[in-house]
């Protein structure tokens, strides 16, 4: 009877530590991502992987049909300045935390529409900085670290979004945090 | 002095507790991976044989939810920028390599859409022709806009999409499909983020297995 009660306890106790376990498992996904993006690219910096094929394996499930383009951040050390030129077909910029909610972003579709052709400026801020102190538009990251991922149609004629994706930068406004 | 027998049960008491711990730790791994092999089915809405979820990447989603998608589609955007729709059985029968398929439809609302094939280890499939997806723009479509992709490893008229080995070694397959389609719709319309289980989606149908 007693090995039975132990037997329920242990079962009981592993099927509701399945939450807090699975708690863990994008944050070491994302952790794993962001170091090797890092050792490869830095931090603060614009890291380009046009056109995806079998090879492309840093993230699961690239689209064949998308340029993409990352910026690992980090903001412990000031604000991340990411510039773009926005090109007429599907373009976006993604922002994730650590946990990978994907907590901002803009496009260039529907109602954004009218920043087809233009520059996008953005100041990424860290989760203590105050956005009123800050011109122009502001995004404001949950967490010190995170990701920034632009996407950028690759249908048909994609010389003007290679050569958006190309110029876009992502540049630390103060010291970059070394690497 | 004291037998044997009873010294190894006095052992075990005094280790019983950490025993347990281990124990639980062990039974909550084995709950976590059955439910994430599982999650597609569990807690994503489903339309037809197709599934998705209205909370991906977005704070609301579930500890489960997020998990199963960092693993299998990390860096998905939230559904106003797109919706992911993915099939990985046909009326119940997991997409093998040994079958062909065919899949049927139309337009969709949203910007734009395309469907890729990946392998079961979340990555685009290795094929001569270098050809991982169809678009809303690269198509044959007939007089009435409708379409045809053909899905199998040997190649076919029209519009084929080639599938076959994953790049993994196939000693790391534990999952129980070859291969999954994935339905990307960039900024959909209100009948998807609305009415995601009902909303119009392209039909997949199982031609003939070998």
């Amino acid at each position: 009877m007693n090995g039975l009660r132990w037997t329920a306890a242990i079962l009981l106790c592993g099927w509701l530590g399945q939450y807090p376990l699975a708690t863990l498992v994008p944050h070491l996904i994302m952790e794993r991502l962001y170091h090797k993006v890092v050792e490869r690219a830095g931090y603060n910096q614009l890291n380009l992987t046009l056109r995806s094929d079998e090879t492309s394996r840093w993230v699961v499930r690239p689209s064949p049909d998308l340029l993409y383009a990352s910026c690992m951040y980090n903001l412990e050390q000031g604000p991340v300045m990411i510039s773009a030129p926005v090109p007429e077909r599907y373009w976006s910029m993604q922002f994730y935390q650590m946990n990978t909610d994907n907590f901002a972003g803009i496009n260039n579709q529907r109602e954004q529409r009218l920043r087809t052709g233009t520059q996008v400026e953005v100041t990424l801020l860290g989760p203590d900085a105050d956005p009123a102190e800050y011109p122009g538009e502001v995004i404001q990251s949950p967490t010190t670290r995170g990701v920034m991922l632009l996407r950028a149609s690759d249908i048909g004629d994609d010389s003007q979004a290679q050569a958006a994706l190309k110029n876009s930068r992502c540049t630390a406004q103060k010291q970059t945090v070394p690497s | 002095m004291m037998p044997r027998g009873i010294a190894v049960i006095n052992t075990l008491r005094v280790f019983r507790w950490p025993l347990a711990v281990l124990l639980s730790l062990a039974v909550s791994v084995l709950f976590l991976v059955l439910t994430i092999k599982q999650g597609l089915g569990q807690s994503f809405l489903q339309n037809g044989d197709w599934h998705t979820s209205e909370s991906t990447g977005s704070a609301e989603a579930g500890v489960i939810d997020r998990a199963v998608v960092a693993i299998g589609g990390l860096l998905a955007s939230t559904r106003e920028d797109s919706m992911y729709y993915t099939l990985r059985s046909v009326a119940g029968e997991p997409l093998r390599l040994n079958c062909r398929y065919h899949i049927k439809g139309n337009d969709y609302d949203a910007d734009w859409w395309s469907i890729t094939a990946y392998g079961w280890d979340h990555y685009l499939i290795p094929n001569g022709e270098k050809r991982y997806s169809f678009n809303n723009e690269n198509l044959t479509r007939g007089e009435d806009g409708r379409w045809v992709i053909r899905v199998g490893t040997q190649e076919e008229d029209g519009d084929w999409l080639p599938v076959g080995p994953s790049g993994a070694p196939v000693a790391n397959k534990s999952t129980g499909y070859d291969f999954d389609l994935l339905l990307r719709l960039y900024t959909p319309g209100d009948a998807y983020l609305q009415q995601p289980e009902s909303a119009p989606l392209p039909v997949v149908t199982l031609e003939s297995c070998s």
